[in-house]
């Protein structure tokens, strides 16, 4: 598609960026077809190629966006589903997220969404804050009815969230109980820290078990993950260059071999550091030895190998997170890993459209988001498992909230496999292993 | 842009029929927005977009019947889509402007029925290939789908409509389909075959029914609006092995074709073959060498051949696959094969669990047992650009007529500067020759290019005796006209029969332009 920025707007690398990216859009049309959007709204300002369109010209009319652009790129749900299928190279991922960068910094939302916005910007990537959120939330729940809508859908979200304690959240280290004599180190995260311990402890176990010493920098927090896909990129690139410089460090001077992630929308995120810092002289190589290093959890697993004690022999739906099987086509890991400790694998109808978590988006898109997680649910339930597994607390506790069928991170169900704790959400359930 | 005294719509009688059409089907059901006519009209051909008036989304059969009433009493054209992704050979545009696109997959697609015993399935016009696939998968898998390698997302109704076809044993998309209920141009409903008698049980059974057989007349052609339609599925064989050769001279067609019909002809290969050239086979996974060749004219061979050693393939890589009940039996198969292929020297065998690592390659396995795929969409990224089509010359199975048909191809792509992009599809007797034609669309002069380029291809083949044979919207006319005027007038004569104010798609495949 041809763009039309004047030789001034294309000194600016940014605009430079996108104005390649969008002239790589063909207008074939096969993205609408997987767009989630597009699926439930028909409306071509909610397809790919209609934010493309849309974003090319936000920039080259500059100034304040129209509200209706924003609206239309507010309901993107960043899923990437149009990357796998469009032929083309084009990197939607970085246009959408440079035109929202754009917006953030032209555009002034009524006050009750910048309210609401900067409140979930500033809580979920501190664990301290959420989990005190948490607590208001719990305070606040009776009082529903009174407050707006987005507020109040984030209330009831967070009825079925209980944090939980870790066993390894104190320490920076953890030793292996194998011989294999990896290193690696763990992205505890920030919402995950609070909400889905079990996760990390699964998965600390598990790679502890399997010859993994396990470093966990304390001053990693958030990825940066949650203020860029809400435009807000210069926190995301501070938390970025905190990451980086704990991670390098550790890659440098202590031989980890891998930056182990298990939440698939930070590890897009991570993966794509050498790009989101390499405007920084200081930083842009060593984000992109940390990018090269990381890896999603089933990457690595696959790469060492595991070894089964019990197979589980459950039907286990696997529900691809849009950012793994999107972003960084990771599919077949998963599937593998979960077939080799006994479970019956079953992929789940639709599994290219994303369940509407998205991120912050479900509290910012809550009724696009509901259609999803509703239409997500059901289509799980045609395959009639007993366990659902994923990669992502988000899509965890998005399904969970439509969906009768116990949840689990994947990485638990290999955990207790391999020898180690039966997952939490299973526990009241008579599923066993072997 | 073609244009067309005969779809001229009064701008009067679009708004009273859009005005009519939203209180039948509910005014969201009804898109006249900017961005919504705009992107309907848009398909990748090189005569530039045709605009249509606007989008109309029903919801059941009799609110086809009542657009098709209202379009007849406003005189209003309508130009019924399915899935819509037919994109390379028109995408959702009509032929001519002005029409109102009729999207039926957004509102009716559901899976009416899947008869696991009687091996079929009954669908809405909405229902996606992908669709198929995933309802079967979710039933542990007792019946295959036939796929074609196109968008996962375009349809079974849709495509056999357009005379589509797949690659395993149940590729004749229409031969496998059995019962259509149609909305005819005139306002009646048909239920073609069996269905026709009330309360029937065998609708989806039984193929020819009492009486004339009427399925044949509603592909490509503009005559009704098909609701719905039974596909026949096939019972999912215990194992699937597919096999791959390599051969690596452009001549080896002639040998390929000659052991192609030897195989078909006697059954020892159930799938059809797929003879794919060169950069059909890498177009996939590379684009046009920039760096080596010149744009504005076709890739010189010398660089073709550096590009097969590249990719590990010679000129030609033929696939099919074999079903059996056991792995043993699937490898007894595949030897017989192998040993009629390779027995001339020329043929490099590739094993599946060699092929499969390999995305190239993988596009065949994946079609031999149904399952959809996108890994072809980057062929049409071979030249930058964005316009892209598909030529499809039907092709004798006999080698030298292929090396024929061989030469003639390269020698119309050579003249107007283009890529010689060929996979065949084979049976038994005859050959879908699939060319890809990619070009520059934003490039006039490309585009015109491209434009004669196909007209030479109609015209060079009907001269040597074979039709082009699914045209793509903007060159449908132009093709029907190559068949001679009887045929075009009798193809019209039904037309008034049926649909006698020509509402229904005026102008798809060269009908209803004679008034
Ligand atoms: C890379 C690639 C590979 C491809 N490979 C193949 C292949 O192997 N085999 C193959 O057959 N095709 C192939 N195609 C073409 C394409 O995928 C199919 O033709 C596709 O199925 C058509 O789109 P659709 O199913 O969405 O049909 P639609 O676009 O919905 O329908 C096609 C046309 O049929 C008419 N029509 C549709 N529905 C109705 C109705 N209900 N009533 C009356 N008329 C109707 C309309 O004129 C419409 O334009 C390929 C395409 C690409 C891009
Ligand atoms: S990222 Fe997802 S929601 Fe956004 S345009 Fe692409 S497919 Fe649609």
């Amino acid at each position: 598609m041809k763009t039309y920025f004047t030789e001034q707007q294309i000194a600016s690398p940014i605009l430079q960026e996108a104005a390649s990216e969008i002239e790589k859009c063909r207008h074939y049309g096969f993205c609408t077809a997987t767009c989630p959007t597009y699926v439930l709204l028909g409306d071509e300002l909610d397809s790919p190629r209609g934010r493309v369109d849309l974003i090319g010209k936000m920039l080259e009319a500059g100034g304040v966006p129209d509200p209706s652009t924003v609206k239309h790129l507010d309901r993107c749900l960043s899923c990437m589903a149009c990357t796998t299928t469009c032929p083309t190279s084009i990197d939607y991922g970085k246009l959408i997220d440079i035109g929202r960068e754009y917006i953030e910094e032209n555009y002034r939302r009524p006050l009750a969404e910048r309210a609401l916005r900067t409140l979930i910007a500033k809580v979920l990537p501190n664990p301290a804050l959420f989990r005190l959120s948490m607590l208001a939330a719990s305070v606040a729940r009776p009082f529903s009815g009174v407050l707006g809508s987005k507020l109040a859908g984030m209330i009831a979200m967070t009825k079925a969230l209980k944090p939980q304690k870790s066993d390894f959240a104190h320490l920076e280290r953890v030793d292996s109980s194998g011989a294999a004599g990896y290193r690696v180190a763990l992205l505890e995260g920030c919402v995950q820290k609070v909400i889905g311990v079990q996760i990390n402890d699964a998965t600390i176990r598990i790679l502890s078990r399997h010859g993994c010493e396990i470093y966990k920098p304390r001053s990693v927090g958030c990825c940066g993950s949650l203020p860029l896909h809400m435009g807000r990129g210069d926190e995301a690139r501070a938390l970025a260059r905190r990451a980086v410089d704990a991670w390098h460090s550790a890659i440098v001077d202590e031989g980890v071999q891998a930056i182990i992630i298990n939440a698939s929308g930070c590890g897009t995120t991570i993966k794509d550091y050498g790009h989101l810092l390499k405007g920084d002289p200081d930083y842009a190589s060593k984000a992109q030895i940390v990018a090269d290093h990381a890896l999603d959890i089933s990457e690595w697993l696959v790469r060492i190998g595991i070894e089964p004690v019990a197979p589980l022999g459950l039907r286990v739906a696997y529900h691809d997170p849009c950012s793994l099987q999107h972003a960084q086509r990771v599919t077949s890991q998963p599937r593998q890993l979960l077939t080799r400790v006994g479970c019956d694998v079953v992929n789940v109808p639709e599994r290219h459209m994303c369940c509407g978590s998205a991120g912050t988006y479900n509290m910012l898109q809550p009724e696009i988001a509901g259609r999803l997680g509703k239409r997500k649910a059901e289509n799980i339930s045609r395959t009639k498992p007993e366990v659902i597994a994923t990669g992502n607390i988000g899509c965890m506790n998005q399904i969970q909230q439509y969906s009768d069928v116990p949840i689990v991170h994947f990485v638990e169900l290999l955990d207790w496999a391999t020898g180690g704790k039966k997952p939490v959400a299973l526990c009241a359930t008579a599923l066993n292993r072997g | 842009m073609a244009t067309s005294s005969q779809t001229a719509v009064q701008q009067d009688d679009l708004a009273e029929f859009m005005v009519a059409a939203r209180a039948l089907v509910g005014a969201e059901w009804v898109d006249t927005s900017a961005s919504k006519v705009d992107r309907f009209g848009e398909n990748l051909m090189p005569e530039g977009n045709v605009p249509v008036s606007g989008v109309i989304y029903p919801n059941s059969t009799e609110q086809v019947q009542g657009l098709v009433a209202l379009a007849n009493r406003f005189k209003v054209p309508l130009y019924p889509v399915s899935t819509g992704q037919n994109i390379g050979l028109g995408s959702r545009a009509p032929v001519l402007p002005g029409q109102v696109v009729v999207e039926l997959g957004r509102r009716m697609n559901r899976i009416l029925e899947i008869n696991e015993e009687m091996a079929y399935a009954v669908v809405e016009p909405g229902v996606s290939y992908q669709d198929l696939y995933d309802e079967l998968e979710s039933r542990g898998h007792p019946l295959m789908l036939d796929t074609t390698s196109g968008p996962p997302q375009g349809g079974p109704l849709g495509n056999t409509l357009d005379k589509g076809a797949g690659y395993t044993p149940y590729f004749d998309h229409f031969y496998m389909s059995c019962g259509m209920e149609v909305v005819l141009g005139n306002g009646d409903v048909l239920r073609t075959g069996d269905g026709a008698l009330e309360g029937s049980k065998s609708w989806n059974i039984s193929k020819y029914g009492l009486g004339p057989y009427l399925d044949g007349l509603f592909l490509q052609s503009n005559y009704g609006i098909v609701t719905r339609m039974g596909i026949w599925l096939m019972p999912k064989p215990p194992v699937t092995q597919s096999f791959f050769f390599s051969f690596p001279d452009d001549d080896d067609i002639g040998e390929i074709m000659e052991l192609a019909r030897f195989t078909k002809l006697r059954g020892v290969i159930p799938t059809l073959l797929k003879v794919t050239n060169d950069i059909y086979a890498f177009g996939t996974e590379t684009r046009f060498p920039l760096d080596r060749a010149d744009i504005r004219k076709t890739i010189p061979d010398a660089v073709r051949k550096e590009m097969q050693t590249e990719h590990g393939i010679g000129s030609w890589v033929v696939s099919g696959a074999v079903y059996a009940p056991t792995q043993e039996a699937a490898d007894a198969q595949i030897d017989v094969i192998r040993a009629l292929f390779t027995k001339s020297g020329k043929a490099t065998y590739i094993p599946q669990e060699i092929a499969d690592e390999n995305p190239m390659f993988r596009i065949h396995s994946d079609s031999f047992i149904g399952k959809p795929t996108r890994d072809e969409f980057p062929l049409y990224e071979w030249r930058p650009g964005g316009g892209a089509t598909w030529i499809l010359p039907v092709t004798p199975i006999h080698g030298e007529t292929a090396k024929d048909h061989q030469r003639l191809s390269r020698n119309i792509l050579e003249r107007f500067g283009f890529d010689y992009i060929c996979e065949h599809v084979v049976g038994a007797r005859m050959s879908r020759a699939l060319h890809v034609l990619v070009w520059n669309r934003e490039d006039p002069e490309e585009n015109a290019r491209a434009d004669a380029c196909y007209k030479a291809f109609i015209d060079e083949y009907a001269a040597a005796g074979y039709p082009v044979s699914r045209p793509p919207t903007a060159y449908q006319p132009y093709a029907m006209n190559r068949l001679g005027h009887s045929f075009l007038q009798t193809c019209n004569n039904i037309k008034d029969a049926l649909d006698p104010n020509g509402i229904l798609s005026p102008g798809r495949y060269g009908i209803g332009l004679h008034r």
